[in-house]
């Protein structure tokens, strides 16, 4: 009798089970996913650095006395510690598949380094290994160099090396994880060669660099490091290391962002769906009881029901999420390792935490089973529904026409029932309008600033390798003039400057920290960057320090610090307070007129241009044509581009990728649950169709009043997800920002794409959606008014 | 008088688990203007079935159907709608209206709906008031539909169908649901809509309900087995007269 009850219940009530079945595949497969996404994601940078076996402390100089120096420290405290040597090519002088139809210049212009894998962390290749030996002729570039360089590598492609006076030509083994040089914010590749080949390369003349790694957990390392003033171009701890994967980490947070919102709509979906399917049995319920059968049996019946529903949906949900997982994952960096994600157990759990869920929602909800009085379950809750109030609106007193009046009366006066749809629906906008907003910000030409750089019109990618024998500010005094000559021959005014960067030292009342430093070199003053707080260094005396800096020496405007550059070591007053996500946030700025030792510059920005007769865009095109003839070697960027070539231009892509995925996954749910819903709402309004369709009401204008509620709800997602947004951006993307040094963010809203272009796309497809499932209406006949609800 | 409704030759046949069941069978009856017409018959006769294929609710397997000379059997889903908008009311046996609405906004939402109705929205609320208050229902005009008694829900059912100043009303068995004494308040009603011009055409059960009518059709197994004319009854007085003289004619038809 109980079974033949179940099997005449699932048969008889396909369409809702089919529903409820649906969403139940849909919120395991989501939540089983995104949890083991999750775990990857955030456990991924600390299990990479583990295999790869990163130092606690890392730091390069160009100075092989520096590193004696800090051998004697490290033999005097017994500190463990290895030092690798680098060759610094100019990338100018590397060729992609040379004397082949296909050959090019390296499109590359940062900095390129050549190692061996003496002394080096580990390094593994596209499948996770090891790389245990690279043999003479072959090369390994790293992952993101060899995935996203615009030279399109393939394996066995070759790459010619001039320098020294010396050529060689490799054939491309591969991308390597590299866990010290992966990532694309640190400005610098790495080209790993055979030992043979390294020695090659390797005589006097070629310009070298040091890499010293510490492995210690001393609490004091960093002051009796810092007491050392060592000139290095580059120094961090582990945790700094981490922020410079940063811009991996973006896309990371954009994908935990995605799971959160996707677990959260399975459980709104699930809730829905249970109270929902649970609603429509109520008149069933009152009649089981009419006849005598007890409580506990009629709950025993829909909860084996519902176990039955729900293992099936919660086996098929785990199959789905492997799939649907990876997919997810593909777009996530592959700069790193992540973690072993082919432990399905976590997906197992979810799924099974599914089937518990919908067993628990079904227990709640057949609770009421008794509170209801037999003839209640028959009368009242013949949908579960209770009327206690009409709605809040009055066709009597409004001017809308009828249709539209039902679409918006049916919401205010039910806000419950379409709480769900309105949840999910804005959860989606807010996934879109993240990552969006993310990319803009990302793309934007206020980046300049946070990079403590003056706006410009056009940046030149000739960014200067300071060598320490030669006159360094003569070269780029002249460089400047050489571009201004080219320009004003043209008839162009315009002021050309650069940023130099400088090794420096600071220190405030015993506290120090070495700093990368930068002034304006050419046409630019200091009062042309944003700052903060406080005012632009007016005299040589004066300098500006970013948060980080001032945070960490504990200096604050008006305190005088002193700073070393090179030999000399002068008083300076600060005057300012800047952001910059330069060097992960640390900086010090300099007035132009100070005279620093250019033998200490470390290196430079591109030469920016700012054309003094104020173009008109069509103009800035031209000019940046204009600029490529007169510099064929190098890129032209407007500002926006260069930061994306600075950051690492895959960020955006990879972001753009993801945000593509997304609008796809969203259109995919919106599609389903506004499908699995206007389908729930036709059977429960049957009745009141039929009825409308007896009155006259045409088909079309039925769709329409469906498809309008759907619409209506999604307007409303879109102005609840523009509200929150702004707030969420912060909250989700803001963090990592923060740790890049930028501390008052602002985010770049473009108003037309966020809050019309994608919300009317996803508007577009999801009433299309509701529209084409209301054709349905069709099949109910206006005679079924007279059949009951 | 015009002829309002023809009837030709009409079949509705129904395929159930493919089976066929032939519900109507070559019914052929004429309604004229300003008549008020009973359809009755034993359970399963056809009645409720005639009532919808006749107003264009339900499709037509065979036959015409001529409501004020136009064939509704060949109108598209979108014509009939329209007719049934603007030209026909609809009475069922049980009251429905949409939750979500007043009493009054129930009753005013096909003028709103309607594009030939072409008074404002004022208006159309003043009319739906006036309507109300003819009806004696006045007073729930805000009340929500779970609100109100059964005879008022229905009487606002009927005030419903009027709005749009219909040709003829449908009424399937209005007073089914209903008491005695609320079942005849509604009947006072329609024969009141009735004697005012409009044409009204309803299935039912009750003698009494029927006898009020000015012909009564009884339907048997899907055709018509006769019909009874009460045209000859001056007034609604002498009702236990009509209702004697239909009750024998019904016990002829076997009833």
């Amino acid at each position: 009798m109980y079974l033949q009850i179940l099997k005449k219940d699932l048969r008889r009530k396909k369409t809702m089970n089919m529903i409820l079945l649906i969403f139940i595949i849909l919120a395991a497969t989501f939540i089983a996913c995104s949890a083991n996404n999750m775990l990857s994601v955030t456990t991924a940078l600390d299990s990479f650095f583990e295999k790869a076996e990163v130092p606690d402390y890392w730091f390069c100089t160009t100075g092989k006395k520096e590193v004696e120096k800090y051998e004697h420290l490290a033999k005097e405290n017994q500190y463990d510690f290895c030092q690798q040597e680098f060759i610094q090519i100019d990338p100018k002088n590397v060729k992609v598949n040379p004397g082949k139809r296909e050959g090019r210049e390296f499109q590359y212009s940062k900095s390129v380094c050549m190692s061996q894998l003496k002394d080096s962390t580990k390094l593994f290749d596209k499948n996770d290994k090891v790389i245990e030996e690279v043999k003479k002729g072959e090369i390994y570039l790293t992952a993101d160099l060899f995935r996203n360089s615009p030279d399109h590598f393939k394996i066995g492609d070759e790459i010619t090396i001039t320098n020294g006076g010396k050529t060689r030509t490799f054939h491309i083994k591969g991308g390597m994880k590299d866990a010290m040089f992966g990532s694309s914010m640190l400005g610098m590749t790495k080209f790993l060669v055979s030992g043979e080949d390294y020695r090659y390369f390797n005589d006097e003349n070629v310009s070298k660099f040091y890499s010293v790694m510490t492995y210690t957990e001393d609490g004091k390392f960093l002051e009796r490091f810092n007491k050392l003033e060592l000139n290095l171009f580059f120094s961090v701890n582990r945790s700094g290391l981490q922020t410079i994967y940063i811009m991996d980490m973006v896309t990371a947070a954009v994908m935990l962002v995605v799971s959160i919102c996707l677990i959260l709509i399975s459980m709104v979906i699930l809730r829905f769906t249970i109270n929902f399917t649970m609603s429509e049995e109520f008149r069933e319920i009152g009649v089981m009881k009419a006849i005598g059968i007890c409580n506990p049996k009629i709950r025993g019946l829909y909860i084996t029901k519902y176990f039955a529903v729900s293992v099936v949906g919660g086996i098929t949900g785990f199959f789905l999420s492997i799939p649907f997982g990876k997919l997810l994952l593909q777009n996530l960096s592959q700069n790193i390792i992540l973690p072993d994600s082919s432990n399905y157990f976590i997906n197992l759990v979810c799924a099974f935490s599914v089937v518990v869920i919908v067993l628990l929602f079904c227990y709640f909800c057949t609770g009421k089973i008794k509170r209801f009085s037999p003839i209640d379950a028959i009368r009242n809750g013949e949908n579960g529904e209770r009327y206690s109030r009409k709605g809040i609106i009055h066709l009597n007193k409004s001017r809308f026409p009828a249709v539209l009046f039902l679409a918006c009366n049916d919401i205010l006066s039910n806000i419950r029932r379409f709480a769900a749809m309105l949840v999910i629906f804005t959860l989606g906008i807010l996934l879109i309008i993240i990552p969006i907003n993310t990319i803009n910000t990302l793309k934007s030409d206020k980046l300049l600033s946070w990079f403590s750089m003056a706006e410009s019109d056009h940046v030149i990618s000739v960014e200067q390798l300071f060598d320490t024998n030669c006159n360094n500010r003569a070269f780029v005094e002249d460089t400047l003039e050489e571009v201004k000559g080219k320009l004003s021959d043209k008839g162009i005014k315009a002021d050309v400057f650069q940023e130099i960067m400088f090794r420096t030292n600071i220190s405030y009342k015993g506290k120090r920290m070495s700093s990368l430093s930068t002034q304006g070199a050419g046409g630019v003053t200091t009062d042309m960057y944003t700052y903060l707080e406080g005012s632009a260094p007016q005299n040589n005396n004066e300098v500006g320090i970013s948060h980080i800096v001032s945070d960490t020496v504990g200096a604050k405007i008006g305190d005088t610090v002193t700073i070393r550059n090179g030999e000399t070591e002068r008083q300076y007053m600060v005057t300012a307070i800047y952001q910059t996500m330069n060097n992960m946030g640390e900086g010090i700025r300099f007035y132009q007129g100070e005279d620093l030792d250019y033998t200490y510059a470390a290196g430079s920005f591109g030469i920016q241009v700012k054309y003094t007769d104020n173009p008109d865009k069509k103009e800035l095109e031209e000019r940046k044509e204009m600029l490529k003839d007169f510099f064929p070697d190098d890129k032209v960027f407007t500002p926006g581009e260069y930061i994306g070539y600075m950051i690492g231009g895959d960020v955006v892509t990879k972001i753009q990728d993801i945000k593509h995925l997304i609008l796809a996954v969203i259109l995919c749910i919106n599609t389903l649950v506004t499908v699995l819903m206007v389908k729930s709402f036709l059977t429960k309004e049957k009745g009141e169709i039929a009825m409308l369709k007896a009155l006259g009401f045409q088909n079309s204008s039925l769709v329409v009043w469906q498809a309008l509620r759907i619409g209506l709800i999604l307007f409303f997602a879109t102005i609840l997800a523009a509200l929150l947004s702004t707030p969420l951006s912060q909250v989700s993307i803001g963090p990592v920002f923060r740790i890049m040094g930028a501390q008052n963010i602002t985010f770049e809203i473009i108003p037309l794409e966020v809050y019309v272009l994608y919300p009317v796309i996803v508007l577009c497809v999801t009433v299309l959606a509701g529209a084409m499932t209301a054709t349905q209406i069709r099949k109910i006949s206006a005679s079924e008014a007279s059949r009951g609800e | 008088m015009k002829t309002i409704l023809e009837v030709k030759n009409l079949c509705k046949t129904y395929i159930i688990n493919k089976r066929q069941n032939n519900v109507l069978k070559n019914v052929n009856f004429t309604i004229t203007d300003g008549e008020m017409v009973a359809v009755m018959g034993p359970s399963g006769s056809g009645k409720s079935t005639l009532l919808y294929t006749v107003s264009g609710m339900d499709k037509i397997t065979a036959g015409d159907v001529y409501f004020q000379e136009k064939n509704i059997a060949k109108l598209s889903a979108k014509e009939l709608a329209g007719i049934r908008l603007d030209e026909m009311g609809f009475v069922f046996q049980q009251m429905y209206m949409l939750k979500n609405l007043s009493v009054l906004d129930n009753i005013i939402l096909p003028a709103c709906q309607s594009k030939r109705n072409t008074a404002s929205r004022k208006e159309k609320v003043q009319f739906g008031q006036d309507l109300m208050r003819k009806l004696g229902i006045i007073e729930i005009a805000d009340n929500d539909i779970n609100e109100v008694s059964g005879g008022q829900l229905q009487r606002a059912c009927i005030c419903r169908s009027m709005v749009n100043h219909p040709k003829i009303i449908f009424a399937d068995e209005p007073t089914g649901a209903l008491n005695r004494t609320s079942s005849e308040e509604v009947m006072e009603e329609l024969a009141k809509i009735n004697k005012e011009g409009t044409t009204v055409m309803l299935v039912t059960h009750d003698i009494k309900v029927a006898a009020k009518c000015t012909r009564v059709l009884y339907i048997v197994d899907g055709n018509i087995k006769g019909e009874y004319n009460l045209n000859r009854y001056n007034s609604l007085a002498e009702l236990r007269e009509r209702e004697r003289s239909l009750n024998n004619w019904l016990m002829e038809m076997g009833w």
